[in-house]
């Protein structure tokens, strides 16, 4: 090359590197923070700041479900959310992850297997209706009748009445400690359900929901348009004029527009984009708790066939270094958590569990036993943490004898790979939604009843039993004992190692937005007090 | 060879390339590991809803029964639906189409425009800073990739302002102003690569030709430089040059992705990259299968502006490639 040309090469070179090396390592926190505003809350919206403007919030992804926009079809916590503007739910949950009134106003539990809900008087469908007590008798019969995901956490329903005008009764074939939790989540929204019946809404391509916001225009993966639900009690009070969603992939991109203000709000995936974007005045980025977290699956069954003794399995639980995977991936923002996620009431404790002595010369002893390990470590792409998850257990695993190869793939190739029978794997990596009760996802460790695991997993009678007594034991200390056995069992058989919380990182334009956000979220929702944020 | 039997041949080739490219698209999206009822349903859904879900995207049939289904389609002008938003792939395809058509044809234009002079200058003043200028703006353009160069430009768009903003598209009907405003970014960013390659290959092209006997004897006889430039120049560097212009296509093709990814523009780059990842196959096969169509007639167009400027390239029945 010529010297002009080398010389020019380098001067880009060195302009890159200041470019993005000063303005990115310039903040001496670039960490997101997670400091309250109130108890319970990272940002409460400030009703002195200008509103009536339209609220532009950036997304990394679009719902994607093979039901479309029903709601009790909606797998997925994107899904959850976006369909969660326009519909609401009996129940919801609150800043401290308990279980609060939403279209229920008020309930009663006359025996431990039934509620009686008031219903709210004002709730009204986007179409002008007024909710009745067959449009929950119904929804919640729609989601009995046809399973979808979340049926199953509904629980033992054994019948729905209407008991009232504004009244239904609920009774369940034996206890079931999550259901009210269940109830608030958006697959058991409640739909109008005359409409659906006359035939004259097909809710897979419509929203028709009674909550505060209606779609009034949606193209698949660039945008999606909502105007508030006229009918709604807040509809006077919403802080902004519009709401448009805009799906936009590229993080940068994301990070770019907060800074100028192009998006009032956008999810960010990764905590560099809080160092990226710790220069910019007039952006706030904030790490959002979760109880969803990121797991380790182990194919004990068509893995390496080392993988199908428990103490190997156990032996790469107890290598992995929960802190360094909190501090080199999350910055510190993060914690372990055992099956049960930590921060829900009765969960279990992960320093108390049998890995966390992380006894490195007791597992290398183990897998020196077998002369050594190769190991392949499978993640996907869309969720860059993975592979930053994976680096460090890598590490890890290397100081007691396993030598772990990462791949790469798409979602799709992982799906195939981890999903499909034969499972094609030895490690992999995913996470969780964790929900807003310790036992709900408890249920994944059973392979009988979670289906995708069992190709992977074996599972055992010990651990369904203790996942059962999880479902039915009242929430107290009783409780918290069955999620301590449960949490040290699956911590010993090893098949899928919860890791740590996997918390949101979200940005916001503290010159075009004040918004109300939650410290911790219980189904991802971080527009969950949407009616509450005011954008000029 | 006359030029009629000449072009015929050549259209009948592309057709037939076209055909082989067909199945081979088909049957690669298919070999794909996973697929579209695996990723929408995920990994807790029902064997009931999993079969419900392969019959309401007719996945169900047989592969050849699907694969003629959708040559038909292609052929009637209907490529099916998203198995993800059950919109008409053709729908889509004709509102995004213009929006991908629209940042090539600036980026052309753009290239041509700069890429033309500067490998001409390079060429003539190769011993000097111009010349100097050329091949370090070459060497930049083309040792930059999209991705890089894109994240580079949001950055400090972003930050610096600079009157310009990311992820603004709206369509041209809607504000032409800001789709064409929406376009800069991408066309600049596309431009510096192509730049490069055209203004590189100007540049040689050109310098081969200065070295040929005609120019040698011109010079010899007291021409001028401008002379010799329009009248010996030009036209024998013409079509080696037209080759790259034609070849740039495929480039435009996969930068697009990228760009228009980066850059949140609803075209067919992005549109195709999300249905890749979600093996939504009536997307990836329309779209691939179209950008085969448009890489073979920009070749063939560029072979017959080729062979009408260079008649000895149609006696060899081929182009200069």
């Amino acid at each position: 090359m010529h010297k002009a040309a080398r010389a020019g090469m380098a001067i880009a070179a060195i302009a890159t590197l200041t470019l993005t090396g000063c303005a990115a390592g310039a903040s001496p926190d670039a960490t997101p923070t997670q400091e309250e505003a109130a108890p319970g809350f990272l940002s409460v919206a400030d009703d002195a700041f200008d509103a009536g403007g339209d609220l532009v919030v950036q997304l990394d992804y679009d719902t994607a479900e093979a039901s479309g926009l029903d709601p009790q079809g909606a797998a997925t916590a994107r899904s959850w959310m976006l369909e969660g503007l326009s519909y609401e739910t009996l129940t919801t949950i609150d800043e401290n992850l308990e279980v609060a009134p939403k279209l229920a106003t008020s309930w009663e539990s006359p025996s431990d297997t039934e509620y009686v809900f008031t219903l709210a008087s004002d709730a009204v469908f986007s179409n002008g209706r007024a909710m009745t007590a067959d449009d929950v008798v119904g929804s919640l019969q729609r989601l009995l009748d046809t399973p979808t995901t979340w049926t199953g956490q509904l629980g033992p329903v054994s019948s729905i009445e209407a008991t009232g005008d504004l009244e239904v009764t609920v009774t369940l074939s034996e206890p079931y400690a999550p259901f009210l939790s269940a109830l608030a989540n958006t697959p058991a929204a409640i739909l109008p359900i005359a409409e659906i019946d006359a035939g004259e809404v097909d809710i897979t391509t419509e929203m028709l929901g009674t909550g505060p916001l209606v779609a009034t225009a949606h193209r698949q993966d660039e945008e999606w348009t909502f105007e508030p639900n006229q009918h709604h009690p807040d509809a006077d009070a919403l802080g902004f004029a519009t709401l448009t969603i805009d799906i936009v992939g590229d993080e940068a991109t994301r990070a770019a527009a907060l800074r100028d203000g192009s998006a009032d709000f956008a999810v960010l995936n990764s905590i560099d984009s809080a160092e990226l974007l710790s220069n910019a005045a007039d952006v706030t980025v904030v790490g959002q708790k979760n109880t969803d977290f990121h797991y380790l699956m182990i194919n004990s069954l068509t893995g390496d066939e080392a993988l199908q003794d428990e103490d190997v399995r156990f032996a790469i639980n107890s290598a992995i270094d929960r802190a360094a995977i909190n501090e080199l991936a999350f910055g510190g923002s993060t914690e372990a958590s055992g099956v049960t996620p930590a921060g829900l009431p009765d969960a279990c404790v992960a320093a108390d569990l049998p890995s966390a002595a992380h006894d490195v010369t007791a597992a290398k002893a183990v897998i020196d036993k077998i002369g050594g390990l190769e190991l392949d470590l499978v993640v996907y792409t869309d969720e860059p943490v993975l592979a930053q998850i994976a680096q460090v257990m890598q590490q890890n695993l290397a100081e007691i004898g396993v030598t772990v190869s990462i791949e790469q793939v798409d979602y799709a190739t992982y799906s195939a790979r981890v999903y499909e029978s034969p499972a094609d794997f030895d490690l992999a990596l995913s996470w969780f939604a964790g929900y807003a009760d310790p036992a709900m996802v408890t249920t994944w460790w059973n392979p009988e009843v979670a289906g995708f695991s069992a190709v992977f997993m074996k599972g055992s009678d010990e651990l369904d039993a203790l996942i059962a007594d999880g479902y039915t034991t009242e929430p107290g200390a009783d409780r918290a004992a069955v999620f301590e056995d449960l949490c040290a069992l699956a911590d010993e058989q090893s098949e899928m190692v919860p890791l740590v919380l996997r918390p949101s990182t979200i940005g916001w334009n503290t010159q075009s937005l004040s918004p109300t956000l939650t410290s911790a979220e219980g189904y991802g929702d971080f527009l969950r007090y949407v009616t509450e944020f005011r954008a000029n | 060879m006359s030029v009629v039997l000449w072009s015929i041949r050549r259209i009948a080739a592309a057709l037939v390339t076209l055909i082989a490219v067909s199945v081979l698209i088909f049957a690669s999206v298919r070999l794909m590991p996973g697929d579209y009822i695996d990723l929408v349903l995920g990994p807790l859904a029902t064997e009931a809803q999993r079969a419900q879900a392969v019959a309401d995207s007719g996945l169900d049939a047989p592969v050849m029964e699907q694969y003629f289904r959708w040559v038909f389609g292609v052929v009637t002008g209907d490529l099916g639906y998203s198995f993800v938003s059950n919109v008409s792939v053709s729908e889509e395809f004709a509102a995004r189409l213009p929006v991908t058509a629209t940042i090539a044809l600036l980026t052309i234009i753009v290239t041509l425009l700069i890429g033309i002079p500067l490998g001409f200058l390079a060429a003539l003043r190769s011993e000097g800073s111009a010349g100097a200028a050329g091949r370090l703006v070459s060497a930049l353009g083309i040792s930059l990739p999209e991705f890089l160069l894109a994240g580079l430009v949001v950055f400090v768009v972003s930050t610096l302002g600079l009157g310009l903003s990311v992820g603004q598209f709206a369509a041209f009907s809607t504000d032409p102003g800001r789709f064409f405003g929406s376009l800069v970014l991408p066309v600049v960013v596309l431009s510096i690569g192509c730049v490069a390659v055209v203004a590189r290959n100007t540049r040689d092209a050109v310098m081969n030709v200065l070295v040929e006997p005609h120019v040698q004897a011109a010079v010899a006889r007291g021409e001028t430089p401008g002379f010799i430039v329009r009248h010996h120049v030009l036209r024998n560097a013409a079509a080696p040059i037209l080759t790259i212009v034609g070849a740039l296509v495929a480039v435009l093709l996969g930068g697009t992705v990228i760009v228009e990814f980066v850059f949140n523009i609803p075209g067919m780059g992005s549109y195709l990259q999300t249905a890749l990842g979600r093996r939504d196959y009536s997307i990836v096969q329309s779209a691939v299968l179209l950008a085969a169509m448009v890489f073979i007639v920009a070749s063939l167009i560029v072979d017959l502006v080729a062979n009408a400027l260079d008649p000895r390239l149609r006696l060899t029945g081929g182009s200069s490639r």
